[in-house]
């Protein structure tokens, strides 16, 4: 018998005329058998998306085989999808992820109730919130799985426009202004032009949505409350003693859990031992979070299916 | 409090150095010395360090002299945390 491809290559079907490259993982369940849960990935942005390639796969693989159905979309003017970066706007972005949403559930087995995720990484996470707060109609109730979210998309847009005049540290006797400040790049952003950056042409719309997005959760479509999975990845630290610390969430990532807790979501944390591959020099994996994800996905599923 | 051994666990992560940081002393030099700490290396290290310690770094705080060696950068982020 032959075996089930691991993944199959979709166009996704967009607004005005376009499309949108995706890898689908299909569920490995038995014949008749039902998936588990669908989760939608939404990569991160510009770098990050290419750095984290491989661990995104090799966690959607391992849903997969866990019963989950995985589809990870590639955004308007991100990877193989349709459209420029340039000409794109934070709406179309909304869009997507939106869409991913509906092409799931539209492929539910009739009578099953297979919950749907969103799994972010870093500014993934923000677009994930984001966009359940925006298309909630579209969306409905979903449940969420981050990555080592970025909190503030203001701090994440930041980061991005520093690779521009991180180049006048980086080159030894290289002159004070051979690079654009912060400043100035703010201003033409702010005058609704777009930024050059490091390969990316950033247009000011989706700037301006990346600012203005936090992690502030939405509300739960779900009488019942919501379900949120945090995961985070830390270098290794080893204590004075010579034995290695435990691994703990980031600092700020605390009042993050509070807040999605009080807005009336049960909310599973976890930080393990591992590379930030999605910005480490060489392309890394981290097999400690595969293996955390995935128990604390069939963890959130079992809750759900004993309610 | 943020000591030299915090640092160099964020430049062996970010730098995937594989460990090698374990042999970095205050005067090994970054900048310059190591190939894999490129302007993209670099806004990832500042951003390591602003998530794992709070820190917030404003542009006009940094210059080549920062990443110089093991113990500029370390007396740097021991300068942003007291502040």
């Amino acid at each position: 018998m032959r075996a089930a491809p691991p993944f199959e290559a979709l166009q996704l079907q967009a607004c005005r005329g376009e499309s949108r490259f995706a890898l689908f993982h299909a569920a490995h369940t038995l014949p008749g058998g039902a998936a588990r849960g669908q989760v939608v990935y939404v990569h991160p942005f510009a770098e990050e998306m290419n750095k984290s390639r491989r661990m995104a796969a090799l966690q959607a693989r391992r849903l997969a085989a866990a019963g989950f159905d995985v589809l990870q979309p590639d955004l308007r003017g991100c990877g193989d999808s349709d459209g420029e970066l340039s000409d794109t706007r934070w709406s179309d972005w909304m869009d997507d992820i939106a869409g991913a949403a509906s092409w799931l559930r539209q492929r539910r087995a009739a009578g099953t109730d297979a919950p749907l995720c969103l799994w972010g990484l870093r500014a993934g996470a923000l677009l994930a919130c984001e966009a359940a707060r925006s298309r909630a109609t579209q969306i409905g109730p979903c449940q969420f799985l981050f990555w080592q979210p970025s909190m503030q998309g203001r701090q994440v847009l930041q980061q991005f426009l520093r690779l521009a005049t991180a180049g006048q540290w980086a080159r030894p006797g290289a002159t004070a202004g051979s690079s654009p400040t912060l400043e100035a790049l703010r201003r033409t952003l702010a005058q609704g032009q777009a930024v050059d950056i490091a390969g990316y042409t950033l247009p000011a719309d989706l700037a301006q949505g990346l600012s203005q997005a936090t992690l502030a959760p939405p509300p739960p479509l779900d009488p019942e409350g919501g379900d949120l999975a945090w995961l985070e990845v830390a270098p290794t630290l080893d204590d004075p003693t010579g034995g290695a610390a435990a691994p703990a969430l980031l600092p700020a990532s605390d009042a993050g859990v509070s807040q999605w807790q009080a807005a009336g979501y049960r909310v599973f944390t976890q930080a393990v031992t591992g590379p930030s591959f999605w910005q480490s020099v060489e392309i890394e994996e981290a097999p400690g979070l595969l293996e955390a994800t995935t128990q604390a996905m069939q963890a959130m599923q079992a809750r759900v299916g004993a309610s | 409090m943020i000591e030299e051994r915090h640092v160099l666990a964020l430049l062996d992560d970010v730098l995937s150095l594989g460990g090698r940081s374990a042999r970095f002393t205050r005067d090994t030099p970054l900048m310059g010395a190591i190939p894999e700490l490129d302007s993209m290396a670099v806004v990832s290290l500042i951003t390591s360090l602003e998530e794992r310690f709070g820190l917030l770094i404003d542009d006009d705080e940094i210059d080549g002299a920062t990443f110089a060696t093991v113990g500029s950068l370390v007396d740097f982020v021991a300068r942003k945390q007291a502040a």
